[in-house]
């Protein structure tokens, strides 16, 4: 993405929000920029790796999320203006550093972005990072187009600076992976130096040394930085007004919430009744130009993603306010009027406007609606998540599956995040039994390996991705292994960070910039930490069913790698291993001895059944080529041939 | 401001399809092309997790004027470009309204629960019969074959996007498809996407 | 026979613990499988018909139609089933000596039948440490490796089906009265499988009243300290009450109510004490080592008895009469006993209404049993 660094000032590009972001931290002269991959966020840090060639920028996707702030941060100490990017799951990991950080205050300008996910479209919650900059007692930006998504990421750099600390600027889904057109500004062509003071007094905010003590001298400070936020949010042109000057409802907005609000009010025909206050500051709220706001009407719809947190701070403040401003009444979360959880969209404010105005809002023709619906129900299946075509882990859940089955003492996997998440659903046989966070899997099997004393004697098996595996997979390991838990660990090793979009991680030979790195071997580091290891393919399932059959059979802490490339990795795309075919002469179809274990319960998507020959068929388009169905038929029908 | 015109402001324009099938770089090649010719665009894209056997929607508000929210309000789409049959009927029933036009490909992409038994995925004449019902114009290509005859089912995107230019709907021509794909792609990748983009144009009539 | 499949097999045989890990239902698809004495269901099967439950022979079991198929007759019962004759055997000089549970007349019967063609392999039961490990074997001095009673339930039919599957036919098979049962029902086609070969020319019947779950002893062997390779285990005659293993470190007693412990629930409901759909069946002589007990069953089992006295394989005596009578006795109490357990279960001539059997059998039979 050349434009991103070369497009001119004033040229008009059409950007996706976390483009425009890392463009916006490319024109505040941004010079280190960490993160660990994440929908909807990987794009910032990607977008900044491939610039890095063309400039003096460093860039990393860091182990996890903590450390991505802890780089960042050292930056900032040194002057330099730095950020970290990670969705929102991962201020939870940074947390901690965070919460030191904010108290010893910041240098060099430093942003941390988090990206939220409403409605959880690729996550596993719906959590949001805004709470944790009332947490943090930082400044919170919330841009509402992607425009703003540009120009905020600047002035959040200048933010920053002003006050000394660390500023939250949240992006969420429908604004990061979403595009529009942006007007370009300059970037600097500075050269920036870094150095690390710390010879002068211990209070001195840019010469001593940083930490965070004297606590309660430095809390105070923090609470002053706040205020010196607040009074510049007071006059910032990211905080905008839209409409009458006495509107019957003020609707009051931020993020990506923004352009709904702006379409519902169209959608409603609306203009003349409705003010749109959208604010780009949303903590600590410009009280003093809310005051402004709430003087012109006496209803108030608040419109925001994903729980009320705006709603609830504007209630505190029209408490304040109310001997000034009168009482208000206040329509959005907590009153019904807005869904308290999941995404927003045009519909639901206009819906919501609609509903307070005392109009209906029908988007659609009933006769229409009701039409469409029926053959939807019909004529459209639904689409449910499954493991890609030629998906290893297909294959390693298939394995994983039958010898927990085989072994039949009520084995269970413990889980946690990567596409190895689905494992949950049919498509990996259901074998996930709990899925939590970033590592989560091996340090609750590591708990279960315990309750031995207490009766459980039910095999205990956790899965873990080797991205994963650095960022918080090595800690459980190790707890395992000291506190001589067992279980079996298996590492499901697609050599990247593969739900994202191949991020390198430590075990690569590759970093983020496409520099050669020292990659760090799994094996060796487990074998170091004391447990036993083993390597399989999983594309070989019987001798991979072998080797976790005799693990499972073991004490202790054992370690069972299953190694293979991701189906969708840039080595492997549209590159066939084999081709494949079902010899229908062969093919038992429906029949005593196989009933369609292919397609009804591998369910690989490069598979169909011919419902009118009772045959199972391979389907070139989507057909991977990995093999794994010619491995598991139980007639041998479907075979293999070398792909040329 | 480009001299082209919309038939409708904000022209709104649903690029739908299947995980793996493109369409992603087909919006962004679209919504490219129109905001050389000085349109105002908002993309809206799911995916992430959907990359894996779900559905991928793209949601494009082409305006001479302003930004608009990435997400199309209920019956308000004007154009579906379908990469896959059912997706056509599926975005039809949120975003769809009698006086829509459809491009569809023809070739089915199976849902996991249809390979397995648990769901039917209907016949293509049904299909095609309730797509027509639901819209005001269609018109169904055999975009994967073509592509395949190209080399590889992934052409399918570009040849939608050509079919979608020779309706005439938008204003999207050759010249300009040219310069977006030498830009974006680079020279190596641009005949082959031309040839896709002319092969799609002829499948329209 | 009532026909089902997979969902009522697991209802009723695994859901009611009656499952013996037999392996009559694995390797036939890939749905059910066997590991470490134990069969387990990898992925449901939704079909209305499987020989998976046609085959178990704790499922739906028709007596009458399976006796009638093999013998020409139905079920009568009688306590030792349907014969031509009952001998005392042994080894005879041509067998090598081995480690025989009794005489040896198993492992010579096989070493003929392989060494004559009659057989093109013998499926037996060999052990991998304390787990039985059923195996295809070739030659005559592969099957001497498996001689000797394994007393743990062992899923001999699994390999039958794999071996099948892969197109080994005429094979001979050593069973328990279940496994036997199970054979007969397989015998039968019950699912009216197009292509339906038999891959079974001999069965050879075993003597049991229980079978031990092969994990369940594994622990129990672990449980009581008994260290070193198992050559042998056995339970002496009455009133001994133990269980005596025997191996290559020495001889160690459990008592038989703990071992009573680890019996298959499925076992409780057998009738069948000396293996009667087999074609030769084998057991101990009450009171004499060195000898077993032989019933000869079918023409095929009387053929292979006669070339392998002639041949040197085996040498047969007579059995004295209260030994007949007193295996008759055991045999009809076996019967009694499971057949009373298998009524109080409602698991006997179930009525309809009342769900699925796993035995039925004629009222003129049941009389006879249980005057």
């Amino acid at each position: 993405m050349s434009q991103l660094y070369e497009g001119k000032k004033g040229e008009k590009c059409l950007f996706m929000g976390n483009q425009a972001i890392a463009r916006g931290a490319l024109e505040a002269g941004v010079s280190v920029a960490a993160g660990y991959p994440g929908t909807p966020s990987s794009e910032i840090i990607e977008n900044l790796a491939e610039v890095s060639k063309e400039t003096n920028l460093y860039v990393e996707w860091s182990t996890n999320e903590k450390i991505a702030a802890e780089v960042a941060a050292a930056a900032s100490f040194a002057g330099l203006r730095s950020m970290c990017v990670m969705k929102q799951n991962g201020v939870n990991v940074a947390s901690d550093f965070l919460l030191h950080l904010v108290l010893s205050g910041t240098r060099g300008g430093m942003v941390l972005v988090p990206c939220d996910d409403p409605g959880a479209l690729s996550s596993i919650n719906e959590g949001e990072a805004r709470h944790f900059a009332k947490l943090l007692e930082i400044p919170l930006l919330e841009p509402g187009d992607f425009q703003e998504a540009k120009d905020m990421m600047k002035w959040a750099f200048e933010l920053s600076e002003e006050i000394r600390n660390l500023v939250m600027f949240r992006s969420v889904t429908r604004l990061s992976h979403a595009s529009g057109s942006v007007e370009l500004g300059e970037i600097p062509q500075t050269d920036p130096k870094a150095q690390f003071n710390y010879n002068g007094f211990i209070l001195d905010p840019m010469e001593g040394p940083i930490v965070s003590a004297p606590v309660a001298y430095k809390h105070g400070l923090q609470q002053d930085k706040l205020k010196k936020a607040q009074e510049l949010f007071e006059v910032s042109p990211f905080n905008t007004y839209v409409g009458p000057e006495n509107p019957e409802i003020l609707l009051i907005t931020s993020s990506g919430a923004t352009l709904y609000s702006r379409e519902a009010i169209q959608l409603c025909n609306a203009k003349d009744k409705v003010g749109l206050l959208k604010l780009g500051t949303t903590f600590p709220l410009p009280a003093k130009l809310i005051e402004k706001h709430l003087k012109t009407t006496d209803k108030i719809l608040v419109v925001e993603e994903v729980l009320p947190f705006m709603e609830e701070n504007l209630k505190v403040l029209a408490q304040e306010l109310a001997p000034r401003v009168g009482q208000k009444t206040f329509f959005g979360k907590r009153s019904g009027n807005i869904p308290i959880t999941g995404e927003l969209n045009p519909d639901l404010v206009a819906t919501a406007l609609a509903g307070i105005l005392g109009q209906t809002y029908a988007p659609q023709n009933p006769e229409y609606t009701t039409k469409a619906t029926q053959q939807a129900f019909f004529n459209a299946p639904t689409r449910d998540l499954t493991f890609c075509p030629g998906c290893p882990h297909r294959a390693s859940f298939w394995s994983i599956h039958n010898v927990l089955a085989e072994d039949n003492r009520e084995g269970f996997v413990c889980g946690d995040i990567g596409c190895y998440s689905m494992a949950f659903l049919p498509s990996g046989f259901s074998t996930l039994k709990t899925l939590h966070a970033m590592g989560s899997g091996t340090g609750v099997a590591s708990g279960f390996g315990k309750l031995g004393q207490f009766g459980l004697n039910q095999p205990v098996v956790s899965v873990c991705g080797d991205s994963t595996f650095f960022h918080s997979g090595m800690p459980a390991l190790v707890n395992a292994i000291h506190h001589k838990s067992d279980i079996t660990m298996v590492i499901l090793d697609n050599s990247g960070t593969g739900m994202t979009g191949f991020q390198s991680h430590p075990g690569l030979a590759v970093d983020a910039q496409g520099n050669e790195a020292p990659a760090l071997d799994i094996p060796t580091i487990c074998r170091a930490f004391g447990a036993t290891v083993e390597i399989c393919d999983p594309f070989y399932p019987f001798k991979t069913q072998q080797i976790f059959h005799r693990l499972l059979e073991m004490p202790g802490v054992k370690v069972l790698i299953m190694r293979q490339i991701c189906a969708l990795s840039p080595e492997k795309k549209r590159k066939k291993a084999f081709e494949m075919s079902v010899d229908k002469e062969i093919c038992l179809g429906e029949n005593c001895g196989c009933n369609k274990l292919c397609t009804r319960v591998f369910r690989c998507p490069g598979l169909r059944w011919d419902d009118e020959t009772k045959v199972a068929t391979i389907d070139e388009v989507i057909c991977a080529g990995c093999g794994m169905c010619a491995a598991i038929c139980p007639s041998g029908a479907i075979t293999r041939k070398e792909a040329a | 401001m480009g001299t082209a015109t919309l038939l409708k402001d904000p022209y709104n324009l649903i690029i739908t399809g299947v995980g793996g099938q493109g369409n992603v770089l087909a919006s962004r090649v679209l919504g490219n092309l129109l905001a050389d010719k000085g349109f105002s665009i908002t993309i809206g894209e799911t995916f992430g997790a959907s990359q894996r056997g779900g559905s991928v929607m793209s949601h494009m508000r082409i305006s001479a004027e302003a930004s608009w929210s990435p997400q199309i309000p209920q019956g308000k789409a004007d154009m579906i470009v379908a990469l896959e049959p059912v997706e056509a009927l599926r975005v039809l029933h949120t975003y769809g309204h009698p006086g829509i036009k459809i491009i569809s490909n023809t070739r089915s992409i199976y849902p996991v629960g249809v390979i397995s038994g648990d769901q039917k995925y209907p016949s293509m004449d049904e299909l095609k019969k309730t797509i027509e019902e639901l819209s005001e114009k269609t018109w169904f290509i055999d975009a994967t074959s073509a592509a395949m005859e190209l080399g590889h089912p992934i052409f399918g995107n570009i040849m939608m996007v050509g079919a979608l230019a020779k309706t005439g709907v938008l204003p999207i021509d050759r010249d300009s498809f040219e310069k977006v794909i030498l830009r974006t792609m680079g020279k190596e990748k641009t005949p082959v996407n031309l040839k896709a983009f002319d092969m799609g144009a002829e499948m329209i009539n | 026979m009532k026909l089902f499949a997979q969902t009522q097999l697991l209802e009723d045989v695994q859901g009611k613990g009656l499952c013996v890990g037999c392996g009559a239902c694995v390797d036939l698809c890939p749905y059910f499988t066997t590991y470490r004495g134990k069969t387990a269901m990898l992925f449901p099967c939704d079909r209305e018909t499987g020989r998976c439950f046609a085959y178990c022979p704790k499922a739906e079991v028709d007596y009458d139609a399976v006796y009638q198929f093999r013998t020409g007759r139905p079920f009568q019962g009688t306590p030792i089933g349907p014969h031509i004759e009952v001998f005392k055997a042994r080894a005879g000089e041509k067998q090598t000596e081995c480690s025989f549970q009794c005489g040896g007349t198993v492992t010579a019967l096989i070493s003929c039948a392989l060494d004559n063609k009659i057989i093109n392999g013998a499926v037996l039961t060999g052990s991998d440490e304390r787990m039985p490990k059923p195996m295809l074997v070739r030659t005559a001095d592969q099957a001497q490796q498996c001689a000797g009673s394994k007393y743990s339930a062992s899923p001999t039919l699994a390999v039958m089906n794999k071996e099948a599957k892969r197109g080994v036919r005429k094979m001979g098979i050593v069973a328990t009265p279940c496994q036997a049962t199970a054979i007969a029902q397989m015998k039968m086609n019950p699912t009216d499988k197009e292509d339906f070969e038999d891959p079974v020319s001999l069965v050879i019947g075993l003597f049991c009243t229980w079978a031990l779950d092969a994990r369940k002893l594994e622990a129990l062997l672990e449980e009581k300290g008994i260290q070193g390779t198992i050559i042998k285990a056995d339970v002496p005659p009455p009133p001994a009450e133990v269980f005596v293993v025997e191996t290559d470190q020495g001889v160690t007693e459990i008592p038989l109510s703990e071992v009573r412990k680890i019996i298959p629930e499925g076992c409780s409901i057998c009738p069948d004490m000396t293996s009667e759909l087999a074609d030769i069946s084998v057991g101990q002589v009450e009171g004499e080592t060195g000898y077993n007990t032989l019933i000869v069953r079918t023409e095929k089992g009387a053929e292979l008895v006669k070339m392998a006295r002639s041949q040197g394989y085996l040498v047969t005596e007579n059995l004295d009469g209260d030994k007949v009578h007193n295996l008759a006795q055991a045999s009809g109490n076996k019967k009694k006993r499971a057949l009373a357990q298998a009524q109080e279960k409602g698991l006997l001539n179930t009525p309809d209404d009342a769900g699925r059997a796993a035995m039925r059998m004629s009222q003129d039979a049941l009389n006879k049993i249980q005057p």
